[in-house]
């Protein structure tokens, strides 16, 4: 046969031969079969036990290191001269020192051993237990069962070859053994990592014996396949207690029969004793493959990546001398979130002290990290005070701590009860994630506080939520004016949508949801809220709302004709107009279409200088809701204008467009202000047809003008209008508005022009702003348009 | 006082053969207009050329309201006919003068006024209906 290295000696221990299972001849292939394994398996303990011996001796001794706080050298006399007070070996002492020291797992993993030899209770079986435990044993271990298994046990079966594959904790397949390859093959088979299909993946993933009568047929790649490409191969899982530790792989020269079941259960029993072996010894890594991280460190991780509580897996630091110094921390799961904000990245891989200094302070978290690392006994701990130095400032955080021992590493996990950090970096992804921007303007002292994603979104300083208008598209001053009016008169919660113009020319669709925030008082003193890109939902409901036009014609229909009533109040009149170039007097207007489509209707506001350089100011209501009155408001403002030229007074031309309202198609009603304002005088003649009288403000005092006769438009064929003039002083301010803007259910008419007269008078501001506060602070609650024209004179 | 729990209330009475009284009781506003529209156009089919609305009781009007006044005042001034507002109390006088309604639509104290000044309506005499029948 060739194989890597001689078959080791048999041991030199008596053996008893083994009583053959029933009904199975010793001579028998199975019955040779059943002997074998029985040999294999004390060969591998005796095997063990020089090595392991040692290995145990070194054990106990860092122990007593430990426990003594003695160095090596005096820790190894301590242990001679104990174990001759005692009268054991220095072995069975060490086992002793060992037992007591850890209350672990030990020997369930052996006990598949010690059943099958029935030892002799006692000192010797504990020396045999630990020694199968320790797992210092000789890393070619495995390739000695692998040459034995072939000699013994499969040549008899007809095989030529066999390969022992180690499971690695990430499914990599490691050749730990093989007999009856090349040495070469072997080489080139040495590794196989996770996800490559082979013959032995398929065992390792089935779990159960794989029987290929001829490896052609499967297709799969695996070692030794050149030299027997048709011959029969078996992988089968080699596990103990539920865990496979590896396969074992198994070569026949030609293909091969099905087999009986007895076979099947005699290979079976050797892939168990290959997984003994596996589990005890670890494959050898050569020199320059060892891994970064022990493959139970590596395990630990995956595992601490699958809890839902910030894990951390520590591996022990060693000084020169062997000391244990320091944890590395190994590894850190995604959910951890270190206290002092650092990336994952920087704590990864750092030592525990160096990372949390505080550790070893009053908290105590790393002499309890030392305490389970020595002695295997799991800490569990509620409402542990726990301290993180950020920025030389201590931080405190209670935490439920459990903190257990794996192998040569240590799982650390804490639930940290304060989750203020874990919420905030969370907000800070969702903002991130969708784009949203949060703020927060303190109405008082005009403060503005900007979040770095809206900064990112505005692509510029931060803006006062008065001023949004003037960074937003001109079509949605109306939408904007109602979410300032929401927010700040009525302090209820409030979003709008609308489109922001960036200083870069940018067109992004935003959308805006903003609370205020009241004082004792009730009164808003800050406004917090946020504003989304919602560009890309825009485009989308655009694509989505052409689809649904075209499937629901009919709705569609009934909604436009609402829909082009609005659109001929902004064509007739836009929300924000040019201003009217007056020399000596400011112009602005304000429109605001009913919220509800269907209820936009017949208001209009109309300010144009005429031939006679006077300037013709009016604002008007048609009664009634969408096309019908919004198509009258067109030809009454078209007819104002066209009478206006004529130039006759206010009170004619309410006359004639009386005579005009009465002839329309159903004899509409409506009610308006006709106004002249003579620049050169600062004058002022009007009349009003049923309207609400205007209002003027000089300085901080607004006051109506008086209610002078005037039926509505259109209710009588013919009917005779007041006029009225009024003086102008530099800094005056004239309002005309409908009744949009003051109306409320149920409220007599004073009560809403006292409280318009109160909102127009205060505080001075610029015409625009005034104008916008009307809008912003009326207290209608009806749903009706509304529409504004001022004049202030220079 | 929520509109829901008070609606509005007609009563409608017959001084004349083509006089017609109604008395409304509660809020006339967009809510509540179309009942008071409902008797309006029952009596506007019977004929009637005479429409006195008593509204003392009536704490506030809208321009819903005031819109089917107009409306009534319209149809009947071909008839002829007319339409009286009786006893408005302060809200609905100030809606009626700042439209200019109570420039057309005259505005009694009483039943009895109004009725008076429709006897005095030229062409107007009892039995007039039967004249023209």
């Amino acid at each position: 046969m060739s194989t890597t290295e001689q078959p080791r000696e048999p041991a030199a221990e008596p053996r008893p031969r083994p009583p053959a299972p029933a009904g199975v001849s010793p001579a028998s292939p199975a019955g040779r079969l059943a002997a074998t394994v029985e040999r294999l398996r004390r060969e591998v303990r005796t095997a063990q036990a020089e090595a392991e011996g040692r290995a145990l001796i070194e054990l106990a001794k860092g122990i007593l290191v430990e426990r003594l706080g003695c160095g090596p050298a005096q820790a190894a006399r301590q242990l001679t001269e104990l174990a001759e007070q005692a009268g054991v070996t220095p072995l069975e002492f060490a086992v002793e020192v060992i037992n007591q020291a850890a209350r672990d797992r030990v020997a369930e993993v052996t006990d598949a051993f010690l059943t099958a030899a029935a030892e002799p209770s006692g000192r010797d079986s504990a020396v045999r237990l630990r020694t199968a435990e320790s797992g210092a044993l000789a890393a070619n271990d495995t390739q000695a069962v692998a040459d034995s298994l072939l000699q013994h046990a499969l040549q008899p079966l007809g095989a030529v070859a066999v390969a022992i594959w180690a499971a690695g904790a990430d499914g990599s397949l490691t050749l730990a053994g093989s007999a009856g390859f090349s040495p070469a093959e072997a080489a080139r088979w040495r590794y196989v990592p996770p996800e490559v299909a082979t013959v032995a993946r398929r065992g390792l993933t089935e779990r159960t014996g794989q029987w290929f009568s001829s490896l052609a047929g499967t297709g799969l790649p695996t070692i030794g396949r050149h030299v027997h490409p048709d011959g029969g191969r078996v992988a089968v899982p080699a596990g103990t207690g539920g865990r496979i530790h590896g396969v074992l792989e198994i070569a026949w020269p030609k293909p091969l029969p099905p087999q009986p079941p007895r076979v099947v259960r005699q290979v079976e029993a050797l892939a168990e004793l290959c997984a003994h072996t596996l589990d005890t010894h670890p494959p050898h890594q050569a020199p320059g493959q060892e891994p970064r991280v022990l493959p139970d460190a590596a395990e630990l991780m995956d595992l601490a990546d699958g809890l839902h509580d910030p894990a951390l897996v520590l591996v022990p630091h060693l000084d020169g001398s062997g000391q244990l110094v320091d944890f590395r921390i190994q590894h850190v799961n995604s959910r951890f979130l270190d206290p002092a904000g650092r990336p994952r990245a920087v704590i990864n891989g750092a030592l525990l002290l160096e990372a949390y200094p505080m550790s070893a302070g009053r908290s105590e978290l790393f002499q309890q990290v030392e305490r389970v690392y020595a002695t295997g006994e799991p800490f569990r701990a509620h409402r542990m005070q726990l301290t993180a130095l950020v920025d030389q400032v201590s931080l405190s955080a209670v935490a439920d701590i459990s903190i257990s021992r794996h192998g040569n590493s240590v799982l650390l996990i804490w639930r940290i009860e304060d989750e203020t950090a874990r919420l905030a970096s969370l907000l800070q992804h969702a903002q991130r994630l969708g784009r949203i921007g949060g703020f927060e303007e303190n109405l008082l002292t005009g403060e503005i506080t900007w979040n770095d994603e809206l900064y990112h979104l505005y692509g510029r300083a931060p803006v006062p939520l008065e001023e949004l208008p003037a960074h937003a598209h001109p079509d949605d001053a109306v939408t904007i004016g109602r979410f300032l009016r929401t927010l700040l008169h009525h302090r209820r919660p409030a979003s709008a949508a609308f489109r922001l113009q960036r200083p870069d020319g940018v067109t992004r669709h935003i959308r805006v949801v903003a609370e205020p925030v009241l004082d004792t008082d009730g009164r808003p003193f800050v406004v917090r809220g946020a504003y989304q890109d919602i560009s890309a939902q825009h485009w989308t409901e655009v694509a989505l709302a052409a689809t649904r036009d075209r499937l629901a014609h009919t709705e569609q229909q009934a909604t436009e004709r609402s829909r082009l009533a609005l659109q001929l109040q902004r064509a007739i009149m836009p929300p924000a107009q040019a201003p009217l170039r007056v020399p000596g007097l400011e112009v602005a207007v304000r429109y605001r279409p009913a919220e509800t489509e269907h209820l936009v209707g017949g208001d209009w506001y109309d300010a144009v200088v005429l031939p006679s350089g006077l300037v013709l100011l009016s604002v008007g209501d048609v009664a009634g809701h969408g096309i019908e009155a919004a198509t009258s408001m067109v030809v009454l403002r078209n007819a104002l204008r066209g009478l206006a030229v004529t130039g006759a007074g206010p009170g004619q031309l309410l006359s004639w467009l009386n005579i005009v309202a009465h002839h329309l198609t159903g004899a509409v009603t409506a009610t308006a202000v006709c106004a002249l304002y003579d620049p050169r005088r600062r004058t002022l003649r009007w009349a009003r047809a049923g309207h609400l009288p205007p209002v003027t403000v000089r300085g901080r005092e607004a006051a109506a003008l008086p209610l002078i006769k005037g039926m509505l438009l259109g209710a009588a064929p013919e009917a005779d209008y007041e006029e009225a003039e009024v003086q102008f002083a530099p800094g005056d301010t004239l309002l005309m508005y409908t009744d949009g803007l003051i109306e409320r259910r149920g409220r007599p008419v004073e009560e809403s022009l006292a409280h318009l007269l109160a909102a127009a008078g205060g505080a001075p501001r610029s015409l625009d702003q005034q104008l916008d506060l009307l809008l912003t602070y009326s207290r209608s609650d009806t749903d009706d348009d509304t529409c504004i024209v001022g004049i202030r004179v220079g | 006082m929520p509109i829901a729990q008070d609606p509005l209330s007609v009563e409608v009475t017959l001084p004349r053969k083509d006089v017609v009284l109604l008395t409304v009781e509660g809020y006339l506003d967009v809510d509540t207009a179309t009942e008071l529209q409902a008797h309006l156009a029952n009596q506007l089919h019977h004929g009637r050329r005479h429409f006195l609305l008593d509204l003392s009781r009536v704490p506030f009007m809208d321009s819903s309201g005031m819109n089917i006044i107009l409306r009534v005042y319209q149809e009947v001034r071909d008839r002829p006919g007319s339409v009286h507002i009786i006893d408005p109390a302060p809200a609905v006088r100030r809606i009626l003068d700042l439209t200019g309604v109570s420039i057309t639509v005259p505005v009694s104290r009483t039943a009895d006024d109004a009725l008076a000044l429709v006897d005095r309506q030229p062409g107007e005499s009892p039995g007039a209906d039967e004249e023209r029948g």
